[in-house]
């Protein structure tokens, strides 16, 4: 259901403000969503004065100094750096991406950060993605061939290869489904763009033999149908990929295939 | 422990893009023009009434705020024309492409309020 305020635990107070020592005339302000589930408390933004004449230039690496120089307890998700493992996309400047790849500069004046829109936050920056993993599994992200035998490759010519660039390349960052005002509100049933595009993937998949029967599994008015192309899904994805797209295209199938 | 974790910022929070606010803007013209047919109908049954009781819409309309009102639901109409017809050519499959949606976001918005206009200039010659 669509509720615009938060809940009463959610609502989002003002916390403490870390002034800069380092006297550099060159400093941004930083806010920084914090939940510490230890307290009981809600939410607060907290402001870091940071320097940014010794900080490279991505949203992760001011993380990165604001842990290592200015406040340790602050947590966030992050792995690879390089925008292939997904695990440090959270909201930053009011758009959702990964800060291992978003260029602060590009965020006018002060930097807000905070987790991806519309999840349980466990701690900080970190919120709960379950529902989303869930959702994924539901779709079966696996090959299914009965008739050809296991040992045996599945031959695959290059138009029909060609089919799975721009869906096989997402890293399941979760960027497009929490910036889904769709999502948002019916995020329990509707699956989202990350999980639509993935569904999309196995239908066009032409090795796969279970096409039919994605195609009805997801044939459904909230689990497809939720989709009102708003399209915040395709400007925020990092990789570029246009999953407000596939959700289309899998409505064009639905419309033009006999079931 | 139930509902202990917070939900974090949603809408609050999240930038407007131009896709995001034709889409909204789509859904609330729509609720407009639901009730703006109803207050035609309406209108259309005063003419039952004889031409006194007619005379007082007549009124209503050559007022700054009746004229508001037509002006407003035209752009109503036409926004969820053009707006319609880009979901029509989305649902084809075109027109995706980020470039390609500020465009016609920007085409719906702006064709609406320009073409609002001309039929103002083009009410006022006929009057």
């Amino acid at each position: 259901m669509v509720q615009i305020s938060l809940p009463e635990n959610s609502k989002v107070k003002k916390g403490k403000y870390f002034e800069d020592k380092t006297g550099s005339k060159n400093l941004r302000k930083v806010n920084i969503y914090r939940w510490d589930p230890s307290t009981g408390e809600n939410p607060r933004i907290d402001t870091y004065e940071v320097d940014m004449d010794n900080c490279p230039s991505k949203v992760l690496d001011i993380l990165n100094k604001i842990k290592n120089e200015l406040d340790p307890t602050i947590a966030y998700r992050r792995s690879c750096a390089h925008g292939v493992c997904g695990s440090c996309a959270m909201n930053m400047g009011g758009k959702n991406g990964l800060a291992c790849t978003t260029p602060h500069a590009d965020i006018k004046g002060d930097i807000d950060i905070y987790p991806l829109p519309h999840l349980k936050v466990k701690r900080d920056l970190i919120g709960d993605l379950d529902g989303l993993y869930k959702q994924y599994k539901s779709i079966e992200p696996w090959l299914k061939s009965n008739s050809k035998s296991d040992t045996t490759e599945i031959i695959q010519s290059k138009e029909d290869r060609k089919k799975l660039d721009g869906a096989y390349e997402c890293i399941m960052c979760a960027c497009c489904s929490t910036s889904c005002p769709s999502y948002w509100w019916n995020g329990d049933k509707y699956l989202g763009p990350a999980v639509l595009l993935q569904a999309y993937r196995w239908i066009v998949d032409s090795r796969d033999e279970e096409r039919e029967a994605r195609l009805k599994k997801v044939a459904d008015e909230l689990k497809l149908y939720r989709c009102h192309t708003i399209l915040n899904c395709t400007s925020a994805c990092p990789k570029g990929l246009n999953p407000a797209k596939a959700i289309a295209e899998i409505k064009k199938m639905l419309a033009t295939a006999s079931l | 422990m139930e509902n202990k974790e917070p939900l974090s910022p949603h809408i609050q929070i999240y930038r407007w893009h131009i896709s995001s606010l034709v889409s909204i803007t789509h859904r609330i013209t729509g609720i407009i023009n639901i009730i703006a047919v109803t207050l035609i109908c309406l209108w259309a049954s005063f003419l039952l009434f004889g031409e006194s009781k007619y005379e007082n819409i007549d009124i209503f309309f050559n007022s700054y705020f009746g004229k508001f009102i037509i002006l407003g639901v035209t752009w109503s109409f036409l926004f969820q024309i053009l707006s319609e017809i880009r979901h029509l050519i989305m649902d084809l499959g075109y027109g995706f492409e980020i470039r390609t949606t500020k465009i016609t976001g920007l085409i719906v918005i702006f064709g609406s309020i320009i073409l609002t206009i001309t039929f103002y200039f083009i009410g006022k010659n006929f009057i």
